[in-house]
């Protein structure tokens, strides 16, 4: 993983937030602290421009060669410009590359962890409660390196800065002009908090307004069915009435700081040069330093008026620094545990008294016990919830038996690392999954090589899929999903089966994969899977007898428990659940037909 | 899908500024004409008593420290109160003014939309995707407030800002003024210039952005295949190369505007440059003043910000008017099923229904109904069966005017029934959907929705004749429950017998349904059936059936196929022809005969083995 930036947050993150967001900066921190560096060097910059200004006043213009102490001066100024432009770039851009490259990192990150969560995660997880968090989370955390961070270190560097600089200049001044900052920093938080207040209800109130709307849309028969236009337009104009409401409160908190912070700001600025005027006329100060009082002082006092937002701003990019926390302290599934690494195997499977529960105490397969032989078919029959599609996924591991063990060629399964099992399995679901991008890249999936032409042809045409897909205008080009083609379930279904024929597994799982499907089709992939049955391991899950009819073995299941096992032949001649579902459909035929015969 | 969503794409800009645009903007703040000259006023005064307020500092220097007239500087720090009070007063004004008024023209574009969508037809939202709707109502018309409010404040800002500084500057010393003149242009070519490639980079990160969601997206939703696939590397590395586009562009964007700010201020630094030098020149003999010079540093600096914000400004201008031109689009969209200007309310739809020479197709495509007839009965029963997509859901669209025929008539009691208002119609038809649709709310309120007038007892006494009331009061709070956004706290079958209730208290006089394919348990599917029959009991009614106890109970099957009638009659004559019918109907008996299987098993297994439960 050389090429990628990647950083393995889950050994480092910390619990604190400050400790946290600290940690995240790793490799990042010396070119951050460059960029606060930078920023106070042109901070530094612009206070010298001013105490120039002192120098133009007090000196330059009182030397005999007027000319040229002015044109140094002037020379001057443009070289504090070009030293403090040069470090407030050279600061924006250290902060941006920490803010874009640790949060580049942690989306790689967060995009990892994710596929490597195990299945009991992802079973209880919400999709939009995910995405919410690795998008918006991580913004507002880049947010929070790139602008919040820099502006609250530009506030109190500005103010550290000028402040020292003027009690250089005179003490009295300094102090005096800095009694309202705490005031306005007070108020400005307390608005601040008011007004966000105020925001959470407007934003609110909005989310609910476009419930509204989004209910009137998609039910727009509804509406009509009923003549119900006044009443939808009446409650919509409710909710928009209180959108307004909630809008005119926060623009009214909005309209009140802003005048209020500028008395308090402007009185302040008022009283300094009136003091500094007063100490200009007695002599205690020269005109110069009164010029660069004046002009320091607006950068003590104007940049304190966001303080209160900047704070509050601050806290909401903690706050989405605990939201990803909570995904990124999950535990990952070990994908690389395990001694036996063959290159392939027999496809021999035992299971030895095999239980299984998702949560303590509610058992779902109870002591499970069969032998299967290479390239034998195994049946598992059985209505929902009697624990079929449970005891198949205990193959790749996809979850651990909590007792008795399972073999594979003689070895525990937990043997085998994860990454090597899962490599000889195949699985077809009953509603696959495919992915936005090619017919061609969803066939080639599953395979970690180039793959030819050839054999991305070979596979569809086995899977009984390749005529179809040449009838699309781009053919293997075509885009599927979302953005592109939508698929029928039987076409999804069958190019699922190219994309496991092309993995060429040992041991294969089928769940149900011709139960959603009509009668012409079942046809279609059921010629296709005998395709890709012949010489694997396979595990079948079905729930009508004619789909078992084949398999070597049969286990019939029922709360957890294999009931019957045997080939058909037996099952058929022994009472039990296996014969009441034959009898059962024998019954159902000869039912229809004495009721066609009766109209 | 896709081919149809190409008309949807967001365009960010305007083609051009069409004026016929510009001037409908305009007119949405007609009304408030008084409040936008109130802030565009206010918003000039605070401007000019900034400039004041830099011209009383010069008086300070010049007029009260440099001659140590302590009366002047009295004068001057009244006449610096009064204007600072003054400004905090238009400050307030102009926020309050433009940012009320911002939310008005929203709360007003969004209720004409809304109102004018109740309106549309069918036609329109199958062709229009929800979400684009939704965006023209939402962040549409929020550009369009902010191009009308505080798009016209920032140019009003920014022009009285430069106009003031440069005046005021020509009035202390115009030759010098003259030099700042000169700056102005090459100020603005170089705020334009980064901008440019600002909001270049900037849209290249949005549509990297939006990629990685789409990426994180189907990594959580196809995360199964991917362990199984074992595709967590490559998944990875093919991630990594969007975060890296990413990057790229969101990092140029951040630092090309970490240049912009210093680049501007290195040209203005040589404006002050210039001052320092002649001004100090002319200070020197006499023909300047020091406090002039201390003047012209702030009226630089004042105009720097303007500059600084000119492209940002003139970029989300842009914005705001392909904004208005998309929600333009959507009020202009027309209603294609209308009444005629005079039609006759007849006060009910009791009667014959008749399909007369039909002849239907959705907007250019092919024609979904030819030649089509059909006679009703008052009250008869009609099931319709057939494939996906033969017409089904046509039919039934034409009996609730959702749509009109391209050709031919449809007759209720003998007359055209686009003689008789939409309204009144569509008001005497209770529809249940496949999908039910249930609003936000509590389940009182979505059985209300039927009749808005009805009393408690009166819904109750719905629910009890649809089948609902028993699953109703079993719940925590029974009539009160939520239902959730959509209905979805509740099961499919559930909302099937809410709906059911709605249609019941409406008391329709034709009643209309789709069946669900998808299976509801066997309890709940029985009271759906019964509440079925209470409604099909002497209205008219057209079943789209999937069921075959309904299929059975129907007076007549219509078997749909193809845009036509292939079969039609009773169950038993059309089992006996032995064609679509017998084939379907074949079909889901076994499936129906199964799931009963599977459902009695089930059962009989509770009772044996309670323990497991």
């Amino acid at each position: 993983m050389s090429t990628i930036d990647f950083l393995d947050l889950q050994k480092q993150i910390a619990s604190s937030r400050a400790r946290g967001l600290w940690t995240l900066m790793i490799g990042y921190r010396a070119i951050y602290v460059g960029s606060m560096v930078a920023l106070a060097l042109s901070g530094i910059a612009k206070t010298l421009s001013f105490l120039l200004l002192a120098t133009f006043v007090d000196e330059a213009l009182l030397t005999e060669d007027v000319v040229r102490a002015v044109a140094l001066i002037a020379l001057s100024f443009i070289g504090l410009a070009l030293v403090e432009g040069a470090f407030s770039f050279l600061s924006g851009r250290l902060a941006a590359q920490t803010a874009e490259g640790v949060t580049q990192r942690l989306r790689n990150f967060m995009f990892d962890h994710l596929q490597r969560l195990s299945f009991p995660y992802h079973d209880k997880a919400q999709t939009g409660d995910l995405i919410q968090r690795v998008t918006s989370d991580i913004s507002a955390i880049q947010r929070f390196y790139s602008e919040q961070v820099v502006q609250l270190g530009r506030v109190l560097l500005l103010f550290v800065i000028n402040f020292v600089a003027l009690l250089s200049l005179n003490t009295t001044l300094a102090l005096s002009s800095t009694i309202i900052v705490p005031f306005i920093a007070i108020v400005s938080l307390f608005f601040f908090r008011r007004i966000e207040k105020a925001y959470d209800d407007y934003q609110a109130a909005d989310a609910k307004l476009s419930t509204v709307l989004q209910e009137n849309l998609s039910g727009v028969r509804v509406v009509k069915a009923f003549a119900r236009q006044p009443y939808e337009e009446k409650k919509f104009d409710h909710e928009n009435s209180s959108r307004f409401a909630k809008g005119r409160r926060l623009l009214s908190l909005h309209s009140l700081y802003w005048p209020v912070s500028d008395i308090l700001a402007s009185g302040q600025m008022l009283a300094g040069l009136m003091l500094g005027a007063t100490m200009v006329m007695r002599g205690d100060i020269t005109l110069g330093t009164f010029l660069a009082y004046a002009g320091m002082i607006i950068w003590i006092v104007q940049p304190m008026r966001g303080l209160g937002r900047l704070i509050v701003q601050a806290s909401t990019g903690l706050v989405s620094f605990d939201r990803i926390a909570g995904v990124v302290r999950e535990e990952q599934e070990p994908l690389k545990e395990g001694t036996q690494r063959p290159q392939t195997v027999q496809g021999d499977l035992v299971f030895e008294n095999v239980s299984f529960e998702y949560e303590t105490d509610v058992p779902v397969l109870h002591d499970i016990s069969f032998s299967v032989k290479p390239g034998e078919i195994v049946a598992l029959l059985g209505s929902t919830g009697s624990g079929k599609t449970t005891l198949v996924s205990l193959l790749p591991r996809f979850y651990e038996y909590t007792s008795g063990r399972i073999l594979l060629d003689g070895v525990p399964l937990t043997d085998y690392p994860k990454e090597v099992l899962r490599d000889f399995i195949g699985i077809v679901e009953q509603e696959p999954f495919l992915f936005s991008r090619t017919i061609r890249d969803n066939i080639a999936y599953g395979v970690d090589r180039q793959v030819t032409d050839e054999e991305v042809i070979a596979a569809a045409q086995a899977a009984a899929i390749h005529e179809r897909i040449l009838q699309f205008p781009q053919g293997y080009d075509t885009i599927v999903g979302e953005k592109g083609v939508t698929l029928s379930g039987g076409q999804k279904q069958r190019v699922a089966i190219a994309r496991t024929i092309l993995k060429n597994p040992r041991i294969l799982l089928l769940d149900d994969a011709t139960s959603s499907v009509d009668t012409e089709t079942e046809a279609e992939i059921r010629g296709a899977l005998e395709n890709l049955m012949s010489a694997r391991t396979t595990f079948v899950i079905a729930h009508r007898i004619q789909s078992v009819m084949i398999a070597d073995q049969i286990l019939v299941m029922d709360k957890g428990r294999i009931v019957q096992r045997g080939s058909h032949d037996e099952l058929v001649n022994q009472p039990g659940t296996y014969r009441q579902i034959y009898d059962l459909q024998a019954r159902i035929e000869s039912e229809l037909e004495k009721e066609i015969a009766s109209v | 899908m896709s081919d149809g969503y190409h008309g949807f794409e967001e365009e960010e800009f305007a083609a051009s500024m069409d004026r016929r645009t510009i001037r409908r903007i305009v007119s949405l703040v007609r009304p408030y004409w008084k409040w936008v000259l109130g802030f565009v006023a206010a918003v000039g005064i605070v401007s000019f008593i900034d400039a004041f307020l830099t011209y009383l500092s010069q008086q300070l220097i010049d007029r009260a420290i440099i001659p140590r007239d302590e009366v002047v500087l009295g004068e001057v720090a009244v006449q610096y109160i009064i204007a600072m009070l003054v400004q905090a007063a238009f400050v307030f004004a102009f926020i309050y003014l433009c940012g009320i008024l911002g939310q008005r023209v929203q709360y007003d574009l969004r209720k004409k939309m809304f109102d004018h969508l109740q309106g549309l037809s069918l036609s329109y939202y199958s062709k229009t995707p929800v979400g684009w709707i939704m965006s023209r109502l939402t962040s549409d018309t929020e550009r369009i407030a902010d191009l009308v409010t505080w798009g016209m404040l920032d140019i009003t800002w920014g022009v009285t800002n430069i106009i003031v500084s440069l005046t005021f500057m020509m009035l202390i010393n115009w030759q010098l003024g003259l030099v700042i003149l000169v700056l102005v242009p090459v100020l603005v070519r170089i705020a334009i210039w980064f901008e440019k490639r600002i909001l270049s980079e900037y849209r290249k990160s949005r549509k990297a952005n939006s990629r990685i969601t789409g990426a994180y997206n189907e990594n959580i939703t196809g995360v199964r295949v991917t362990k199984a696939l074992r595709r967590e590397k490559r998944n990875l590395e093919e991630f990594s190369e969007l975060t890296g586009d990413y990057y790229q562009a969101a990092f140029r964007a951040a630092w090309l505007s970490a240049l912009f700010l210093p680049a501007v201020q290195l040209l203005m630094a040589f404006g002050i440059g210039a001052v320092v030098l002649f001004g100090g020149i002319q200070v020197n003999q006499g023909t300047m003043t020091i406090g002039g010079i201390q003047a012209f540093i702030g009226y630089i600096t004042f105009m720097l910000w303007p500059i600084l914000e000119l492209a940002r400004v003139f970029a989300s201008m842009q914005h705001g008017v392909a904004s208005a031109e998309r929600v333009f689009s959507l009020i202009d969209a027309k209603a294609d099923v209308v009444d005629k200007p005079t039609v006759i309310d007849v006060g009910t739809i009791r009667g014959d229904i008749v399909f007369d020479n039909v002849q239907f197709h959705y907007g250019d495509e092919s024609a979904v109904l030819k030649d089509f007839n059909l006679t009703v009965r008052a009250g008869e029963t009609i099931a319709l069966v057939g494939p996906t997509g033969a017409g089904k859901s046509t039919i039934v669209n034409l009996v609730t005017r959702f749509y009109e025929p391209t050709g031919g008539r449809i007759l209720i009691n003998g007359v055209d029934y686009t003689d008789m208002p939409m309204r009144m119609i569509q008001s005497r038809i209770g529809m249940v959907l496949q999908t039910p649709h249930l609003f936000s709310g509590n389940i009182r309120e979505n059985i209300r929705y039927g009749r808005l007038e009805a009393t408690d007892a009166e819904i109750e006494e719905a629910s009890k004749l649809a089948g609902a009331h028993d699953f109703i009061v079993t719940l925590p709070k029974g009539y009160e429950e939520e239902v959730g956004e959509g209905g979805n706290l509740l099961s499919v079958g559930q909302k099937q017998l809410i709906s059911l209730a709605r249609a019941v208290l409406a008391n329709p006089e034709v009643f209309i349904m789709d069946e669900a394919t998808s299976s509801v348990d066997t309890l709940t599917e029985a009271l759906i059936q019964r509440g079925m029959e209470q409604m099909m009991n002497g209205r008219t009614s057209f079943i789209i059936a999937h069921r075959l106890s309904t299929i059975r109970r129907a007076d007549r099957i219509l078997v749909i196929e193809k845009g036509g009638i292939s079969e039609m009659g009773t169950h038993s004559e059309l089992l006996r022809q032995r064609g679509h019918y017998y084939s379907l109907y074949t079909q889901q008996f076994r499936r129906e005969a199964e799931e009963k299987f599977e459902a009695e098993a089930e059962a009989m297994m509770e009772e044996e083995a309670p323990s497991h439960a």
